[in-house]
């Protein structure tokens, strides 16, 4: 993308600082205790840490001071604030004013889950914060003591780290979408007007030293907010926006390293079986998945339940038999029905008893799967889901090969 | 299952016979779980044959029915009536094809019984999951709506009007006759005077059974063949709005003329003298062709094509009709010199050659070109025009235009509003250009005329008629219609309603309930395509006949 590119991208360039001698987080819960002070929400949807265990909750917050025990930026991920988003908001209509704070992947998940109908945004608003990622949940419930301090020391310095979760260390959109040109984030044309964007307003933490966060208003709604809380966005974005995009690009570089390891790590039958080996057929990653929206699973149907006569029919013809069966089928039916969507949350790997770095595979293919389709999951709520939207001419390249040579599959439009 | 499965491989005189052994298959064939009875017979579609499977039916008290035979598109019809009539559900029943799939396929003996073995035991799979289905009836109401007061929905709508059966007939315009009205003098074929399309207007005015609605509009149309709700607004300011039901739709809106503004090369506008043909008729209809500056032109350049090469299609009619301002000017004023520039000449009816003939015998001259080229000289008009490369000129003092027809300016919105396609020259798609040229994808609405593409009246009235022909025998008065039997239904408590369904069905056949958060399918409408089937990512929407266990077993069969 050329750099005139910024130009066009509708994010603001002035902000407001806020100081924070206590902390960012004391910063950003303090900010939110006067939005409901002020009654710009009626509630906050933000993750609590539970009283006297190591664990965090998503919680729908009323009480001002509950706001104390509230981590904008928890060490693990435990539960994918687009799935929460989803399970609030999904049935019926919501009068009151909410305010869900997450990572920017959780942000982009609940994107994805509003253009599915999973969610209804008319009166949420999303507030996305720099994320530095998360501790592997493992980790964590070994030892949450030390997994804490490891995170907070990541967390102070922005540095990277192998600690982090494998998907957290190469994550190219820790902060806020669409902002950075060379980002593969920064989306074209007019996609890019603030009333389509992921978040309503984005907390950055990068370049304050820890000192300060900027706030950034990226929608009316944000905007709106500051207003109402008489804090006008005046402020210089310059610091946050240089740092932020010196780690973008960095991540990007080595993103792209990860993914051409994982792609040649899984590349044939062979290959990919040998890395779902280990599979129980828990589903798990199923289950914390914020994109498997389904009621049921079709791999938990009775649809491939053969009687027994028909499984020794298959296990005479083939030799043996593995029970349970179509394991591999389930990994890669559910990378076809969702690989489109994924925003790379990781969530599914720590949900993994078995340690199978399914979080990485799959950011692998979908990161190559959706540049086909020029698709960034979550990146804003106006673009179509690919298979949702119908284009004459897309993948000409595949149905007349010899009309349309520029492009081969799987380098992007 | 405990079902009593027949299995009949039919030897289709030798096309089966010499290239499949029969026997090995019925010896696999029997053994097969829920198989009652393997038999051979020469050929099943013959009336012995229908009577011999009538006859298994009932005497083995066979619960399902397989048959080996040919491609269910030219017999599955067949053993589905045998079905019927001797009281099993003809969806109980599957066709397995080893005719085009194994014995015409496979040149190897050995090779085609094996496969026709695996295809046959595929259909005693899926065959075991079969559900009776049950045929529905509807009412029907026979009324029909018809769009557009022009010549096309003039005939459509007398075609169809009677006792029986209603014709609303809706024009935008506050007058019917359409542009056929604005035509001094019909083409020769088509009788001389105007007063055809006057006598048409006044049959149907008079009409107790058609309901003139002049200035009024479609808004919305819901439902499906034989049940739609048509919203209409109409009134000076398009205040007054009401419903009525119809069985039928059919869109005759006609065209509009192509701008000859859009290419400067045409100097309409710029230049004086330059007229479209349209505004040569008002000249023609008040006796005087006359110049700007009041004096009679000596010259005169009738251009076709105009618009052809911007718009990528001919218009068909406009030769003629230019050649029939040839003829009347050639006649009234014998001194004027006549040049007529065209592209191409279409003269495709059987007495334009002769016409054409006639009006070079009267002096007229044709001059064939790549296009032309309108310029203001101090004289008054330079055409210029150009073939192979040369160009040339020619002076005249007048230049009558004859643009290209165009879709009306409706016609983007009433495909939306009735959900049917336009093909890429705008104008209505028909769903066969050659088999099916008045249908539409949604049964039950219909388009004919110059709405579908340039036609002359002959043919307008033509797909008028054929358009009523279909309805009259799918829309009988007082008959029920029977919809498709094997349409998708949504098991409610699998739907997450994401509604991705709603955004690929072709037909408008689904939709979303709010207050459960789920999608619907109204069956009446739905074709069974099944593509809402393969979208569903839950899996919540089946395709009745075409079930997930059905397919899933047929293909793991197939495929052991």
């Amino acid at each position: 993308m050329s750099s005139t590119q910024k130009d066009k991208n509708a994010v603001p360039d002035k902000g407001k600082i806020l100081p924070a001698k206590e902390g960012v987080r004391k910063a950003i819960t303090d900010f939110l205790k006067q939005s409901l002070e002020k009654n710009c929400f009626d509630a906050i949807l933000i993750p609590v840490k539970v009283l006297d265990t190591d664990s965090y909750a998503w919680v729908l917050l009323q009480d001002e001071s509950l706001l104390d025990q509230a981590d904008p930026l928890p060490p693990v991920m435990t539960v994918q604030g687009g799935k929460a988003l989803s399970s609030l908001t999904k049935h019926g209509e919501m009068y009151h004013k909410i305010a869900a704070v997450m990572r920017p992947c959780e942000i982009r998940a609940a994107v994805e889950l509003f253009k599915l109908k999973q969610i209804n945004l008319d009166n949420v608003s999303l507030i996305s914060v720099d994320c530095p990622g998360a501790m592997p949940l493992s980790d964590y419930t070994a030892d949450p003591e030390s997994t804490k301090k490891t995170f907070e020391n990541v967390f102070g310095k922005w540095e990277d780290s192998s600690s982090l979760r494998s998907v957290c260390q190469v994550c190219q959109r820790f902060s806020l979408p669409s902002h950075f040109p060379s980002s593969p984030l920064a989306s074209t044309d007019s996609q890019n007007d603030a009333d389509s964007s992921a978040s309503d307003l984005h907390i950055g933490l990068l370049g304050g030293q820890m000192k300060q966060v900027y706030l950034i208003p990226v929608s009316a709604k944000g905007t709106e907010l500051l207003e109402k809380l008489d804090l006008p966005p005046q402020d210089s974005l310059k610091d946050w926006e240089s740092k932020a995009k010196g780690m973008v690009d960095k991540k990007i570089k080595k993103r792209d390293a990860f993914n051409k390891k994982w792609l040649d790590e899984v590349k044939g039958k062979d290959k990919f079986i040998g890395v779902f080996d280990e599979c129980i057929n828990c589903h798990n990653c199923m289950r914390v998945c914020p994109i498997c929206y389904c009621q049921q699973c079709y791999f938990d149907s009775q649809t491939l339940k053969l009687t027994p006569e028909e499984y020794l029919q298959r296990a005479e013809k083939r030799g043996a038999l593995r029970f349970p069966l179509d394991t591999l089928f389930f990994h890669l039916g559910r990378m076809s029905h969702m690989v489109l969507s994924c925003v790379s949350c990781g969530a599914c790997e720590d949900a993994c008893p078995m340690s199978i770095p399914v979080a990485q595979i799959f950011t692998a293919v979908g990161d190559r799967t959706q540049k086909d389709f020029d698709y960034v999951p979550g990146r804003n709520r106006e673009e179509s889901l690919p298979l949702q939207f119908y284009l004459e001419d897309e993948f000409c390249e595949v149905e007349v090969p010899n009309e349309c040579k520029e492009r081969t599959i799987g380098e992007g439009k | 299952m405990n079902g009593q499965i027949g299995v009949y491989v039919c030897e289709c005189g030798p096309n089966i016979k010499d290239r499949i052994d029969i026997d090995k298959v019925l010896e696999e064939i029997s053994s097969v779980e829920n198989v009652k009875v393997a038999k051979r017979f020469p050929l099943l579609c013959s009336g012995d044959g229908k009577k011999f499977l009538a006859e298994e039916i009932k005497k083995e008290e066979l619960t399902h029915l397989v048959v080996a035979a040919c491609s269910p598109r030219e017999h599955e019809k067949t053993f589905m009536a045998v079905c019927e009539e001797s009281g099993l559900n003809p969806y109980l029943f599957q066709l397995v094809n080893i005719r085009e799939h194994c014995a015409w396929m496979i040149s190897d003996k050995d090779a085609a019984t094996s496969r026709a073995i695996k295809y046959i035991r595929a259909g005693i799979k899926r065959v075991a999951f079969h559900e009776p289905l049950v045929k529905t009836e509807l009412e029907s109401n026979p009324d029909v709506l018809v769009i557009g007061g022009g010549i096309a929905g003039l005939e459509t709508s007398l075609s169809l009007a009677g006792p029986e059966r209603k014709v609303h007939l809706v024009e935008k315009t506050e007058s019917l006759g359409g542009m056929a009205r604005k035509l001094s003098q019909l083409l020769p074929q088509q009788g001389s005077k105007l007063s055809l399309v006057n006598e048409k207007v006044e049959q149907v005015k008079k009409h107790q059974h058609i309901n003139v609605l002049t200035s009024c509009e479609v808004m919305d149309v819901r439902g499906f063949l034989g049940n739609f709700e048509v919203v209409l607004k109409s009134g000076s300011n398009g205040s007054e709005e009401r419903e009525i039901p119809v069985g039928a739709v059919v869109v005759a809106t006609g065209f509009s003329l192509f701008d000859p503004q859009q290419n400067s090369d045409y100097g309409y506008g710029k230049i004086d003298n330059v007229l479209t043909a349209l505004e040569f008729e008002e000249q023609i209809n008040s006796g005087k062709i006359l110049l700007k500056n009041g004096k009679k032109p000596k010259s005169l350049a009738l251009i076709h094509c105009v618009g052809r090469n911007e718009r990528g299609y001919c218009s068909k009619v406009c030769c003629l009709y230019m050649l029939k301002f040839a003829h009347y000017l050639k006649d009234a004023f014998p001194d004027l010199e006549v040049n007529e520039f065209y592209v191409d000449l279409c003269l495709p009816h059987k007495t334009d050659q002769e016409y054409f003939d006639e009006a070079k015998k009267k002096g007229v001259r044709f001059i064939r070109t790549e296009g032309v080229k309108i310029k203001e000289s101090k004289e008054g008009i330079e055409v210029e025009y150009s073939l192979d490369g040369k160009t040339d000129s020619a002076r005249v003092d007048m230049a009558v235009l004859a643009p290209a027809m165009i879709p009306s300016e409706d016609t983007l919105n009433l495909a939306r509003i009735l959900n049917i396609p336009l093909d890429k020259t705008g104008f209505f798609k028909e769903v066969h250009e050659i088999l099916d040229p008045v249908s539409t994808p949604i049964e039950g609405v219909y388009t004919v005329g110059c709405a579908l593409g340039p036609k002359n009246i002959p043919e307008s009235i033509i797909q008028s008629q054929a358009a009523s022909g279909k309805i009259f025998s799918s829309l009988i008065p007082g008959k029920k219609i029977e919809p498709e039997i094997k349409v998708s239904i949504i098991r409610e408590e699998f739907c997450t309603g994401c509604q991705t369904c709603l955004s690929i069905c072709f037909y408008g056949a689904i939709s979303f309930d709010p207050v459960k958060g789920i999608s619907r399918v109204n069956e009446a409408i739905c074709r069974g395509c099944g593509s809402c089937v393969g979208s569903c990512p839950s899996g919540a929407i089946r395709s009745k006949h075409y079930t997930y266990p059905q397919l899933y077993r047929e293909v793991f069969e197939a495929l052991r």
